[in-house]
């Protein structure tokens, strides 16, 4: 087992690491940059380094400091967290060199995942499923008929040279799909001087389930079910649950099936989540894979009662997955709000010191936060302030509870999206459980929706 | 008149400013209330000769003067060798509460002199080698871009250079012990 882990990171992943390794007995150091000096997971640590001044190019991504970090700490290994250098393939391959324990994946499998289409072309060799398209660029309005009966309406004309969601055209059924293509190529090439078109399935309604997976490096890979985390504005996630409302027992063992086949073809080791599309029949197709530990990773925690963090530094250390897929039961339900220091109307990102700072508390209720009275949220950094997450033993109790928690959380001298989640967790859609990723522009469409998030700003302590 | 005092109040506060005289503790204790409460950062009020400014957050970075450029430019490169052995020195400390090393820094500014401070993270040494004499001691005069020290990060031996030409009038960092970003090294008067 590690003796002493550097956290190459901060805000609350940090902390979580922090709060990881104290109980596993290993000693920690804190890195920051010079914005960071008064942040918590700094004074949590047990020793900590400043590396370098505010731009993350300068500290947080800064692996000559880095590692001199780690030298001058005598740290025997480095977590890297989320985001900053978890999925950087370079950085694992440093840290094997200088001997130091990187905290993840081995480095070949962050490089494959790390690069999207060839994500993809391993993930269907490792047998998990696509969404089906066009092999390539459709040569003719024949090869199109024959490629869409093939794959099922409705289906998605795409101009390869198109993009941000211009030269799009959907088609709902057989007969309309030949004058489609004519009609999409020719716009193509007046827009894009490219009238090249390819062909995928067309989800309507898509829900993102991710399935969380663990894997030791003697080849055992246990799968700890999905989340659901389609409450997304612009692929920021917002609100995530476990289990997901739209996935049957059934759809969770097949799912789960042919996500740990695929990892034990691939060699997978540590953490890492498979994000799927989800269409309205229950279908499910790869779009990525994050080879990290994850922001929303608390609510899996809480249903299954297995600690990740913990988990993830054990299986760096060597040591055998502690559990089987047999042992792993789903109970309750849980529910994350990423809280983030943002205008609940316009998101627009909103630092500042925090002047009055109480979490919520009670039962089933737990706060993953950087955040504190006189705290200033810096500029240069995301704007997460802390994550809600509630637990309980149905999903009904589980929004009362986040609403209760939600009302509960008094954060003053900044702007939060509380009144946001507020808002979003009244919603049909969400309490029904049947939402997809088009919810939040769809709340903000809607005069029911907006009405609601008006009030629960006048409401916000 | 000048001996007629007259009160105004500044707008949008609450605190009344009486020309010709200094603000009081109390007055600018309010000052400092208004602007925690509010967004405002910065302030910078003049009249009369007289000036108020107030700035709140964490200090800039680099507050101090710009980094040295070592004669070896070993930022960026990765080291191709192994781990390093044990490097001598004590482990760092677990850290105060109390604001980092460039507040610390800031607060030896207000000596005399020209604090030099660590551009990287690493191992401070005070000579080219461990049998040869230091770079410099106090009361050393050294010219601009004089070594100083040595920083060694992952085997590289950076050497830091004095920005300004002056003397040395004291050494703020131990032979031998890790230093970080920021930390204070020298400082140096002109």
């Amino acid at each position: 087992m590690f003796k002493k882990v550097l956290i190459a990171n901060r805000g609350e992943i940090a902390l979580r690491i922090i709060r990881a390794c104290r109980e596993l007995g290993i000693a920690t150091v804190a890195v920051h940059s010079t914005a960071d000096a008064n942040s918590l997971h700094v004074r949590f640590a047990d020793e900590a380094v400043c590396i370098g001044p505010p731009p993350s190019k300068d500290s947080y991504l800064n692996v000559p400091a880095l590692l001199s970090a780690a030298e001058i700490t005598r740290a025997d290994a480095i977590h890297p967290g989320y985001g900053f250098l978890s999925e950087n393939a370079e950085f694992a391959e440093v840290c094997a060199k200088c001997s130091i324990g990187f905290i993840g994946p081995k480095p070949d499998v962050i490089r494959l995942m790390g690069n999207k289409v060839r994500a993809k072309e391993a993930a269907r060799e490792a047998g998990l499923p696509l969404l089906p398209g066009s092999p390539g660029v459709l040569k003719s309005a024949d090869e199109a008929v024959e490629v869409a009966n093939e794959i099922g309406y409705p289906v998605i004309l795409k101009a390869a040279a198109g993009g941000g969601g211009r030269g799009m055209k959907i088609v709902r059924d057989a007969k309309s799909i030949a004058s489609a293509f004519a009609t999409a190529s020719a716009e193509a090439v007046a827009a894009f001087s490219n009238g090249d078109m390819y062909l995928e399935r067309y989800v309507e309604k898509p829900r993102h389930i991710e399935i969380q997976i663990v894997a030791d490096v003697y080849g055992n890979v246990v799968h700890l079910g999905e989340r659901e985390c389609s409450v997304q504005r612009r692929h920021q996630k917002l609100i995530e649950e476990s289990p997901s409302p739209g996935v049957s027992p059934a759809l969770r063992a097949e799912m789960g099936k042919v996500s740990v086949d695929a990892m034990k073809r691939i060699n997978y080791s540590n953490v890492g989540t498979i994000e799927f599309l989800m269409d309205e029949n229950g279908r499910f197709y790869f779009m990525e894979m994050n080879t990290r530990i994850q922001v929303e990773h608390p609510v899996t925690e809480q249903v299954t009662g297995i600690d990740l963090l913990r988990t993830q530094i054990m299986l760096a250390a060597g040591e055998k997955l502690p559990f089987t897929q047999a042992q792993i039961v789903m109970k309750g339900a849980s529910i994350e709000c990423r809280v983030n220091a943002e205008d609940p109307i316009t998101f627009a990102p909103w630092p500042g010191k925090i002047t009055a700072y109480s979490a919520p508390g009670g039962l089933g209720v737990r706060v993953d936060s950087l955040a504190y009275e006189n705290y200033v949220v810096q500029p240069h950094y995301d704007s997460l302030v802390a994550k809600l997450i509630v637990t309980a033993e149905d999903r009904p109790t589980a929004i009362r509870r986040m609403k209760r928690a939600l009302a509960e959380y008094v954060v003053q001298g900044i702007r939060t999206n509380i009144p946001f989640h507020r808002a979003a967790l009244d919603q049909e859609a969400f309490v029904q459980g049947v939402y997809d990723t088009r919810f939040v522009e769809q709340m903000q469409a809607s005069e029911a929706g907006t009405a609601r998030l008006k009030r629960a700003i006048e409401e916000s302590p | 008149m000048a001996d007629k005092k007259k009160k105004s109040v500044v707008a949008g506060s609450s605190v009344e400013v009486t020309p010709g005289t200094s603000f009081d503790l109390d007055a600018l204790k309010q000052i400092v209330e208004l602007l925690e409460a509010s967004e405002v950062t910065s302030l910078d009020w003049r009249r009369n000769g007289e000036r108020l400014s107030i700035r709140r957050g964490p200090p800039p970075a680099n507050v101090m003067q710009p980094m040295s450029m070592p004669l070896s430019a070993g930022v960026q490169v990765m080291p191709a060798a192994p781990a390093p052995a044990a490097a001598p020195g004590p482990a760092l400390t677990p850290r105060p509460s109390a604001p980092r090393p460039t507040a610390a820094a800031e607060a030896r500014e207000e000596k005399k002199g020209h604090v030099i401070t660590s551009p990287f993270v690493g191992t401070f040494y005070r000579s080219p080698s461990p049998d040869q004499a230091a770079y410099v001691e106090v009361g050393s005069p050294v010219k601009k871009g004089a070594v100083l020290c040595i920083i060694e990060a992952m085997k590289l031996m950076n050497e830091i250079e004095s920005e300004v030409a002056g003397k040395v009038t004291e050494v703020l960092a131990q032979n031998g012990q890790p230093v970080e970003f920021g930390q204070a090294l020298f400082r140096v008067e002109p």
